[in-house]
Formats: C-alpha cells, sequence, structure tokens
C-alpha cells in the first residue's frame, strides 16, 4: 500500500456542540492522516466522535478549532458554497439509513448526482458496479434494505468521487445483506481506487480494511494496519 | 429531465389533494380579477366605442319652447362644436293588446329626414320615417322586441289630445338611452317604455313648436370647459323657460351604466387580495410541514453537492406549480365567466354589440399575482430549508418544546382530559399558526356576510321603499303642472279608490361651493300613501318652511339640519331662495329633497300645483281605468308601481341569488383549502402521538377528537373576528356600490352571521372529517417504526 499521498490531513481537530447550555465535545484533538485508495475503518461506540469527523471530512459540518486539510486544501476557511463545490466535485457519502428519496426510481436516485456532477458515468453503469443493473426503474419501497444501500452505493460513486465516506454502512442491515454492501464498497476501493473511509461500531469489519482507527471520547485510542485482510465474504456477525 | 425536476412533479402528484386545495382558493383569486376586469373592459370599451362612433352628446339642455335661430348662439360658445335642437315629448301609448298604458319618448328627426349628427341612432331594422309621413315612426329595438313588434305594424299614442296611429319602419338603438328608463320609473321596462323617433315636422305640428325646439344636445371641444358651457347656455335658454343644462354624468343612461362599471372596479379591487393573501398563507403552511417532512432529504441534497439555490428553488417550485394549477382553473373560469357576464351585461344594457378584447393584461396581472402570492408564501420555508446545515438537516429535529405555563394550570384546574389538553398545548405551542388559521378562515366567514347582506339590503329596500313609502298601486304623471282641483277629476277615473297629489318642482340646491340638481318633492297634510321612511320605520315629514332632504343630498352637500342652503327654481319664476335643513332621512332611490305644500306654494308665489297624483284602485276596474286613462289628454302616462316593485324583485333576486350562491362555493373553497390543509399537516406532524395513543387503549374516536377537536377549536375562534370582518367588507362594499342613483344600506340580521358560520363550521368539519378517515388506517406499527 503506498504511503505518499495523503488524501485527507486533521491536526488537534476540535469539534464542540452546545445544546441545552451545555457543551458537549464531540472531537477533542484529533490528529489524523488519510491516504489515497486505502479503505480505513473507523471503529467505536456510539457518541465516540467517528460521525462528527466523517461529517467535517465530507464537508457537512465545521469545526470549532484546529485543522482539516482535503490534499493540501484547507477545509476550514472553505465558505459554504465552496464547501457545496467540494462535496460535489470530490465526495461520495452513504448513510446508515441510505437516504434514498422515496418518489425516485433507483436510476433516478443516482441520476440526482450524476446531473450535477462534473465527470460522472451513468447511473445505469453505477448502478451495475453494484449488482443493480436488474433494478433500474424500482422505487426504494420496492427494494429490501441492502438493494437500496447498493443504490445508495451506487450513488455515492456514480460521480467518480475521491474519497467515499461511508456512515455506518451496514448498521441497518442483516449479516448476509451486509456482507453484499461490504463487497460493494471494497470493489469500488479496488477497482476504482476510491479511498474509502467506513464508520462502524461492528468491530467484526474491521479485518477488511487497510488500516483501523479506533475512536473512544472524541479521540483516537489506537491505529492498526492489517496486514491481511479479510474478503467481506469471511466477515460475520 | 433532471431528477430533481422529477422529484418535484411526483412530489406535487403525491399532494395532489394540498395542492388543489390551494389551488382552488388562489383560482377564486384569479377568476374573479379575470371576471370583473374583463367584464369591466368590456363595457368600458364598448361603451367608448359606441358613444364615439355615435356621437354620443356631452351636454343636453331643455326649455319649454325656444327658437330654433337660438341654436347659433349656443354654437357660438367657446368650446362648443356640434349643437342640435330637437323636440322631446313623452306620449301616452295605447298599444293593441295591452289593457295598461305605455309610455313613449317622442323624440324629433332633423328636418333634412336623415339620421342626427349627435346620438346617432343605429338603424337595427327597417328605416327611418319619411319626412312627409306624418304617422310614421322608427322605435327602440327593445321596445320592438319586448313587443313583438314587426316593420309595418302599428300601435297607437295620444299625441296633444288627438289619438293617432303610427306606423312602424323601422327599429333602431342609441348611445342615448342604452339603459332605457320611463318616467317615474326605477327599472327599465321594455314592454311600457320605448324611444320613438318621428320627423320633425310631426311634432312641431302637433305640439305648437314651429320653428321652435324644447331640447338642445351638443358636442364640446376635449378641452372645453364644460361648467362654463353649461352656465352659458343656462343664461340662453334663461327666458324660454331652460331647466338647467346637465352633462354626461348626469345624463340618465350614462350615469347608470357607469356606476355599474365603477362597481366592477371596486369589486375587482376589494375582493382578489383577501383570496391571494389566504393563498399565500396555506402555501406557506404547507410548504413549511414538507420541508419539516423533508429534512432528511435536504441534508442529502446538500451532501451531494446541491447548491442552497438549487433546493430554495426546489420548494418554490412546488409552490409554483400549485400556483400554476390555480392560475389555470382561474384563467378557464375567469375567461369564460367574463365573457358570459360581459354578455349578460350587454344583454342588460341595450348595446349594438359587444367589444370583448381580451385583456392580455389582466390574464398577465392575476397570473404574475398568483405566481408571486405562491412564491412569496414559500419563500420563507424555502429559504429556511436552504439555509439548513447539512449535518443538522440530516440528523433528527429535537422534539418540540412545550412549556409549562399558567394556562396549563388553568387546563388542570378545569380537570381537562389528556385528548382536550393536547388540543390546547398545541394551540398555544403554535399560536401563531392557529392565529393565522382563524384569520383565514374569518376571511371565509367574512367573505359570506359581505356579499350575503345584500338580499337582506334588498328586503329592506322593498320593504320601506315600496311597502312602507310608496303605498300606492299607480302613479299619475299630469303632462302638465295642475292646480288642486285636478285631483277631483282623477276621482273621477275608473275604479280610483284614494287619490292624493305631489308636486315636483326641478331645483339647483346649492351650499357653499357645492352644487346638486334634484327635484323638491312637495306633498300635502292628506298625504297618507307616499310618505318618507327613514331606515328605522319611522315616518319623516318636512316640517314648516323646512327643507326634509336625504342622506345622500346631505353628504353630497355638507349638509346637516338647521344649515342654510340655496335653492334655485329651474322652472316658473326661476327665483332664488334660501332654506333652512330640517331634517336628513333616508332614501334608497335617486336623490330626493322634500317640503310642504303650503311652504311650496308660497316660494312659488302661485296657488299649490301638482305634477303627479298617487292612487289606490279597485282592482275589478283596472282595465276601466287604463282604458279611460288612455282617452284623458291631461295624463301624459301612468307608472304600476305593483310592476315595478315586481320587476326590481325579479332582476334584483335572480342576480344575487347567483352572486350569494357564487360567494358560498368561495366561502367553501377558502375553509376547504384551511381546513384540509391544516388537518393533513396535524396528521401528518403527529402521526406518531396519535399512534401511541391508540396503542395505549385510547378509541380511534378519542384520538379523532384530538384532530377534529383543534381544527374545530380553531374554527370556532375564527367566526367573531369573521362577523367583524364581515361587517366591515359589507360596509365598503355598500359604500362603493351606493350612488346619486341608489343607496345601498348595510343590512344584517343576526340571521346573516349565522348562516356564514354555519357554511364555514359545517365545511370545516367535512373537511377534517375526510382526513380523520386516515386516522382509521393508520398503520400502528409502521407509523411507530418511521424514523423521525
Amino acid at each position: 500500500m503506498p504511503r505518499s499521498e495523503i488524501v485527507f490531513h486533521t491536526e488537534a481537530l476540535v469539534k464542540t456542540y452546545h445544546t441545552g447550555g451545555t457543551d458537549v465535545h464531540a472531537l477533542g484533538g484529533v490528529n489524523l492522516d488519510l491516504y489515497a485508495r486505502e479503505l480505513t475503518v473507523l471503529l467505536g461506540p456510539s457518541g465516540s466522535g467517528k460521525s462528527t469527523l466523517l461529517n467535517i471530512l465530507g464537508g457537512l459540518d465545521h469545526a470549532t478549532s484546529g485543522l482539516v486539510e482535503f490534499r493540501g486544501r484547507d477545509l476550514t476557511t472553505l465558505s459554504d458554497r465552496a464547501l457545496t463545490r467540494y462535496r460535489r466535485d470530490h465526495v461520495g457519502f452513504v448513510f446508515q439509513f441510505y437516504n434514498l428519496v422515496p418518489s425516485l426510481t433507483a436510476r433516478e436516485n443516482v441520476q440526482m448526482v450524476t446531473d450535477i456532477a462534473p465527470n460522472p458515468m451513468s447511473p445505469e453503469e453505477a448502478l451495475d458496479r453494484v449488482g443493480m443493473s436488474d433494478r433500474l426503474d424500482h422505487f426504494p419501497a420496492e427494494l429490501s434494505g441492502g438493494q437500496q444501500q447498493r443504490v445508495a452505493i451506487a450513488r455515492a460513486i456514480a460521480k467518480r468521487p475521491e474519497v467515499l465516506l461511508c456512515d455506518e454502512p451496514t448498521g441497518a442491515l442483516d449479516s448476509s445483506t451486509g456482507v453484499q454492501v461490504l463487497e460493494a464498497i471494497r470493489e469500488i476501493n479496488e477497482d476504482l481506487g476510491t479511498s474509502a473511509i467506513v464508520i462502524t461500531h461492528n468491530a467484526a469489519i474491521q479485518g477488511m480494511a487497510h488500516r483501523v482507527v479506533r475512536f473512544q471520547d472524541g479521540q483516537i485510542s489506537n491505529v492498526t494496519t492489517n496486514d491481511t485482510r479479510l474478503k467481506p465474504a469471511e466477515i460475520e456477525w | 429531465m433532471h431528477a430533481l425536476d422529477i422529484k418535484l412533479l411526483r412530489d406535487f402528484r403525491r399532494l395532489w389533494g394540498q395542492a388543489l386545495a390551494i389551488a382552488l382558493v388562489l383560482a377564486c383569486g384569479v377568476m374573479i380579477l379575470l371576471t370583473a376586469f374583463g367584464m369591466h373592459r368590456a363595457l368600458d370599451d364598448t361603451l367608448a366605442a359606441f358613444y364615439d362612433r355615435n356621437a354620443f352628446a356631452d351636454v343636453w339642455a331643455s326649455a319649454e319652447k325656444a327658437p330654433r335661430p337660438l341654436l347659433t348662439d349656443i354654437a357660438q360658445i367657446d368650446g362648443v362644436q356640434v349643437v342640435e335642437g330637437r323636440i322631446e315629448e313623452y306620449l301616452m301609448l295605447d298599444l293593441p293588446g295591452r289593457s295598461k298604458t305605455a309610455t313613449g319618448l317622442a323624440l324629433s328627426l332633423p328636418e333634412s329626414g336623415e339620421l342626427p349628427h349627435l346620438n346617432v341612432p343605429i338603424l337595427r331594422s327597417g328605416r327611418l320615417p319619411a319626412i312627409t309621413a306624418p304617422d310614421e315612426v322608427m322605435i327602440s329595438e327593445p321596445f320592438a322586441l319586448a313587443n313583438g313588434y314587426q316593420i309595418g305594424d302599428q300601435f297607437a299614442a295620444l299625441m296633444s289630445g288627438q289619438k293617432r296611429t303610427l306606423t312602424i319602419t323601422g327599429t333602431a338603438l342609441s348611445p342615448e338611452f342604452v339603459y332605457a328608463i320611463g318616467p317615474g320609473s326605477l327599472m327599465p321596462d321594455d314592454q311600457s317604455f320605448g324611444i320613438l323617433w318621428l320627423p320633425q315636422a310631426t311634432l312641431e305640428a302637433t305640439f305648437d313648436m314651429s320653428g321652435a325646439m324644447n331640447a338642445v344636445t351638443l358636442s364640446v371641444a376635449r378641452d372645453a370647459n364644460v361648467d362654463q358651457v353649461r352656465h352659458e347656455i343656462d343664461l340662453l335658454l334663461d327666458r324660454y323657460g331652460g331647466t338647467g343644462a346637465y352633462g354626461r354624468e348626469e345624463q340618465t343612461s350614462n350615469a347608470f351604466v357607469a356606476t355599474e362599471i365603477a362597481q366592477l372596479k371596486n369589486m375587482a379591487t376589494i375582493l382578489p387580495p383577501i383570496f391571494f393573501g389566504i393563498s399565500a398563507f396555506l402555501v406557506n403552511m404547507v410548504i413549511g410541514r414538507i420541508v419539516a417532512l423533508e429534512r432528511a432529504e435536504i441534508g442529502l441534497l446538500k451532501a451531494l453537492g446541491y447548491t442552497d439555490l438549487h433546493i430554495a428553488a426546489h420548494y418554490v417550485l412546488l409552490a409554483g406549480l400549485t400556483a400554476l394549477l390555480g392560475i389555470a382553473i382561474g384563467w378557464a373560469t375567469g375567461g369564460m365567466s367574463a365573457r358570459w357576464m360581459a354578455g349578460q351585461y350587454a344583454d342588460y344594457f341595450k348595446f349594438p354589440y359587444l367589444i370583448f378584447n381580451v385583456s392580455y393584461d389582466a390574464y398577465a396581472i392575476s397570473g404574475g399575482l398568483a405566481l408571486a402570492t405562491a412564491a412569496l408564501g414559500a419563500m420563507r420555508s424555502a429559504m429556511g430549508a436552504a439555509r439548513l446545515p447539512p449535518a443538522v438537516a440530516m440528523s433528527p429535529p429535537a422534539p418540540p418544546r412545550y412549556k409549562r405555563s399558567a394556562f396549563d394550570r388553568m387546563m388542570h384546574a378545569a380537570r381537562m382530559s389528556q385528548p382536550t389538553m393536547m388540543i390546547w398545548r398545541s394551540i398555544l405551542r403554535w399560536p401563531l399558526r392557529a392565529g393565522m388559521s382563524a384569520v383565514g378562515l374569518s376571511f371565509a366567514v367574512a367573505v359570506m356576510i359581505s356579499v350575503g347582506f345584500f338580499s337582506y339590503s334588498l328586503d329592506a329596500i322593498k320593504d320601506i321603499a315600496f311597502d312602507q313609502s310608496n303605498r300606492e298601486d299607480t302613479v299619475i304623471l299630469f303632462a302638465k303642472e295642475r292646480p288642486l282641483t285636478v285631483l277631483d277629476e282623477v276621482r273621477d277615473l275608473p275604479g280610483v279608490l284614494e287619490v292624493e297629489g305631489e308636486l315636483y318642482a326641478a331645483v339647483k340646491l346649492r351650499h357653499g361651493h357645492l352644487e346638486k340638481q334634484l327635484s323638491i318633492t312637495t306633498r300635502g297634510a292628506e298625504a297618507t300613501l307616499a310618505r318618507s321612511i327613514d331606515a328605522q320605520g319611522a315616518v319623516v315629514e318636512p316640517e314648516g318652511s323646512g327643507l326634509l332632504i336625504t342622506n345622500r343630498v346631505a353628504e353630497v352637500l355638507d349638509l346637516r339640519p338647521g344649515d342654510p342652503v340655496e335653492v334655485e327654481f329651474m322652472t316658473g319664476r326661476r327665483e332664488t331662495h334660501i332654506l333652512t335643513v330640517s331634517a336628513v332621512t333616508e332614501q334608497f332611490f335617486g336623490l330626493g329633497a322634500f317640503m310642504t305644500r303650503d311652504a311650496m306654494a308660497a316660494l312659488q308665489r302661485r296657488e299649490p300645483h301638482l305634477s303627479v297624483a298617487n292612487i289606490t284602485l279597485d282592482p275589478t276596474q283596472e282595465d276601466a281605468f287604463n282604458a279611460q286613462v288612455k282617452n284623458t289628454p291631461l295624463i301624459a302616462s301612468t307608472v304600476r308601481v305593483t310592476d315595478m316593485k315586481q320587476g326590481f324583485t325579479d332582476s334584483i333576486d335572480e342576480n344575487i341569488s347567483v352572486m350569494n350562491g357564487l360567494f358560498v362555493v368561495i366561502a367553501v373553497l377558502i375553509t376547504v383549502g384551511l381546513t384540509y390543509n391544516s388537518a393533513r399537516i396535524q396528521l401528518s406532524e403527529r402521526a406518531r402521538e396519535l399512534a401511541s395513543l391508540r396503542i395505549l387503549g385510547f378509541s380511534n374516536w378519542d384520538v379523532s377528537y384530538v384532530l377534529v377537536g383543534e381544527i374545530m377549536l380553531v374554527a370556532l375562534m375564527a367566526q367573531p373576528l369573521g362577523w367583524l370582518l364581515g361587517y366591515g367588507i359589507g360596509a365598503l362594499m355598500a359604500n362603493s356600490f351606493s350612488s346619486d342613483l341608489y343607496n345601498v344600506p348595510l343590512v344584517l340580521p343576526p340571521a346573516a352571521y349565522a348562516k356564514a358560520s354555519l357554511v364555514v363550521l359545517g365545511t370545516a368539519l367535512a373537511s377534517v372529517m375526510l382526513v380523520r378517515r386516515r386516522i382509521d388506517r393508520l398503520d400502528l406499527v409502521a407509523v411507530m417504526k418511521t424514523r423521525e
């Protein structure tokens, strides 16, 4: 795994929420580098700060203090408009609850992205990559949870993003459908060279990562590298 | 098509019920605007074209008998362009097959035998009477149609005491008689009143007017000072018994049409803003809810890289589609109703043609307003959606914050049930929303009241103007003023039971710089048939030498009881006197002033005279009476008060019931728009809450009570405001419909309020019950699983 190309670089990253008069420290000074073509699993219990980090990396949220760089570009100084541009051009998101638009078919959900991305693949190709070519014109309500999540992945990769950010992609799925989804993520990472960051609190998934970053109370508790990676099919929970 | 556009269309289809409810309210605004504008423009254009093409005069003047050479002097008045003299006489007509009398206004045609240069009649059939044929006549088309006359038919006219048979040579329409109203009548009656054009020679010979005229019409230059022209004509005609020149605004036909046109304009400005306002609120409410429901989708769109503008535009467009639907419905119905109504008006007013130009500007304005309304309504929610930070949008919203207040303690003290408390808390939690809904509903109530008052007003008018003020069966108009002894002659006519006389004196009333031309009515102490009644039903009579005036006159001349008023008589000795206003009374038709017969006789320095006699008739002797009247030269015409009342009732009742029906529909649409949408939104917001209640063991009815209760409570709260608004808008409408021609009183009995409230509350209940059915179908498990 070449480590020369840094995609994300954070330094002393802090995020504090003010709710109901009390401060919640979601991130308490995170220093982390993430590399191109790497599949990283962020592991940790609920509230440990992984989703907050993902949101900030993805340009969905602002850091309270510290530095976040995407390929050397400081994200913390970007305006909302520039962040929108950044998300549109570089980032693919996959969410726990798929977040498909219920009134659009699988193809149209993917088209939502290809409509505005600069150099997208066709919705059909994206869906083909996740094995959904035979469900192009189905509405989300007509798809199983796993199928919906695969459509969500197709939607995320259709723009050929540089990074794929997955927040608990298997959190709402049973083991066997979860495996199909992980398979799709691994293929994208390997075939397209897209950096993938997968959040999970399911420790079983860490086996498929190049690197595993563990979170505890808004801090990185440890980082490990897998010398041998498991195939998703070998994972069970 | 872009995926976002596809989403837009699918969302719109899913929301069709709510969108339609909003669209219909918007459509009402668009429709009323188009109809009122379209009719206004059609009437205005048609009238302008008719006046222009047929040289409608600018000034009219009458005299007893003036020499024709005076026309040269009049022509030299600064600003006068064309002047014509003519002979005008009211004739009693004896129509074949009709026992009742009819009246004709005879107008002389120019000596040349051609059409006049001013007020040119449009020949509709046949030809002009030949100058050499003294018994040929051209008649107004409506009179011919109403009586079924063909060219060549004949009827008799009492001319200067002589009964002559006239032969119809043609029919015509004149710009002077677009609204043709007979002497002493309140409404046009084409069967009993018509215009007769006769050769000049015929009228000169019959009425001893050789080389003379008794009426002058003229046109003036565009920049002429009409008041100055009138004044100079008055000076010239003074010694020939001139009765005062008047302009277009006092010309009866024109005054009626102009009033109607002004009313249409009022309608176009008072009502549509109400509909647009309610629509904006509805759009705001619905889009606000959709944005709340689609919070996660908005977050997703932002995560995918859609810009704020994209997202705001998406929701504004959703409102825009609703507006387009409303505009389409409004344009379709408005276009049709404008054309139909204009046709009705063209029929009511006697226009030879109708110019109905599609007013693209009205379409553009109404469409633009509807779009702007929807955009405005959606804007706040759309901007809010666009501004949501993506990470916040994707997380569930915080639960609404309810606060404990003094009201909670009251609710506890009142031992309210939990569902009742839920209703009250929800209203208190969103007081603005509840308040706006109530205001919207109050407009539905107000719209009904503000139009519904017309039928009560007209009942009051009928009761006071006919049943109480004018209790005579028939009014006999004398050919010229007669001394009191004429009443004996009237009493001798067959079937006459009661007789009393009145004198009308044409005067100019002046107060400071204000001036008004009208007739003073004088009555004897014996008068019991014709009386002045105020709005409360009390008899008000003139006293001493004072002048009793109607409220409209008081308003126009800024007069109060005790004020001095200058009275210039236009007939007789033509003297000017200063009188004192003794009292002000109400009158629904025209302008009026009253004084006692003795006071008038003293002013005129002659024995009391009469212009008309009011009589009651033995119904069994009516035919004999009519037959005798047709052969009595002292009588110019008769007016059947009972027919007039019937005519008034018929023509008004039809319009009123159409209008009332229309406004019930409008009130229903507003109510449905508001309550249906409110209920849908309530249900969507509270689905979990209501399902939880069901799971806890509350019955379907208990749960429905929360939904229905809140909507109906808001509807109830809307009523008092609706009554108040209705009264206000009603007063505005009554005022805008009142003119010198008629005075529309604002009469609103409790029933008017009750009816409006019943319709609105009933509709609200029906709408919310429609939504309530969804509670029965709630999938309890699915609802509880739905992620917030």
